[in-house]
């Protein structure tokens, strides 16, 4: 104990977390490393499975000559526009978060709640634009376990000619055929598992932000719940960039 | 950052009283990351129509998607700023186990066939 003042004070020398952050803050980042390994299982398994596939005599679908729809124009070939277009309010909706946490550093109410809400509008308008694109899959005949989204040699070729970006489109008889079930099972599995954290990511901002209005944390003294549910709300779109790129882009 | 503040009897760790001391890093590097992520997109939706598909351009996706991840992670996240030994203890196993999963995917996935 002599010695304990030449100790640097870096030193982990016991009577406080060794991380350095508060227990429920690391516990949120346990979560959340449980749950990177839930999405990597699905994705690992969706590539698995697509992988199987591979010389197939009805062989999994490109994903973005299925899903080239896009609001108000229908008929026209706009493949990943619209998911990008999801990407760009996921990425937004994350920079408020984090605008909403400095303010929180700051003890600055009006700021965190002018973010927060930005923030749910964000998470707000995604889950819409994910119903929208599933309720276009369903119109067309997409279910857990039926899908006619495959596409025929007939349907590359014609593709090939006609779907160059923002023209005119329809797909012809003898273009498509049944495709692989996985295709659509999947679809609605990764995304709506997604979804679904998303939803709840909303749902937890807003019983964040109320307690935000009310004055709970600038009585607690420090706004450290805002940086928790933040935390998840960047983990949500972390997810959504590996959807993006394996769901869509590759 | 320490939590060295007690309301409670010295040395008695308790969760509802501990008061953090978060240091604010402004928000240039915030809308910078932002712009950063923005133009990977960008990048990413330009890849995908003017590269053949294949595996070249795959790699490439995946590249900026870890790109991508690693400034969210580490800049909105906040990990960057963390404790060292709170830095490894997340980002380890996540890069072991994901890329042990994603190796046997590589290495089995072309002895399974489902059609």
């Amino acid at each position: 104990m002599s010695n304990s003042a030449t100790v640097s004070s870096k030193t982990w020398a016991g009577g406080r977390s060794p991380f350095s952050v508060s227990y429920g803050k690391l516990m949120m980042w346990v979560f959340l490393l449980s749950d990177a390994f839930t999405f990597s299982s699905l994705l690992v398994g969706y590539g698995a499975i697509r992988f199987s596939y591979s010389g197939s005599s009805t062989p999994w679908p490109d994903p973005s000559a299925i899903f080239n729809h896009f609001p108000f124009a229908h008929g026209y070939y706009l493949p990943l526009l619209f998911v990008s277009l999801m990407t760009f309010i996921l990425i937004f909706s994350s920079v408020t978060m984090v605008l909403a946490v400095e303010a929180g550093h700051r003890k600055s109410k009006a700021e965190v709640s002018k973010y927060m809400i930005y923030t749910i509008i964000g998470g707000a308008a995604f889950l819409g634009c994910q119903a929208w694109e599933w309720s276009q899959f369903i119109h067309e005949g997409g279910r857990l376990d039926t899908n006619n989204f495959g596409i025929t040699a007939q349907g590359y070729e014609h593709l090939k000619e006609a779907g160059k970006f923002g023209n005119h489109f329809e797909w012809m008889a003898g273009d498509r055929q049944p495709g692989p079930v996985p295709f659509a099972s999947l679809f609605f599995i990764v995304t709506g598992f997604h979804g679904f954290h998303v939803l709840s990511g909303v749902v937890i901002n807003i019983i964040i932000w109320l307690n935000v209005i009310y004055g709970t944390y600038e009585r607690r003294g420090h706004y450290e719940m805002v940086e928790k549910v933040g935390l998840y709300w960047h983990f949500v779109d972390l997810v959504w960039v590996f959807v993006f790129t394996f769901y869509y882009l590759i | 950052m320490s939590n060295e503040h007690h309301h409670a009897a010295e040395g008695e760790y308790i969760p509802e009283t501990y008061i953090p001391h978060p240091e604010t890093h402004g928000t240039k590097t915030l809308w910078r990351v932002f712009f950063i992520l923005l133009f990977i997109t960008v990048i990413d939706f330009a890849i995908y129509f003017i590269a053949p598909a294949g595996l070249s351009r795959n790699i490439v996706f995946i590249a900026l998607g870890l790109v991508k991840a690693v400034l969210i992670v580490g800049i909105f996240m906040h990990l960057n700023y963390e404790a060292k030994f709170l830095r490894w203890m997340i980002a380890l196993p996540a890069a072991v186990f994901i890329s042990y999963l994603a190796w046997l995917l590589l290495l089995e996935g072309s002895f399974v066939s489902t059609y």
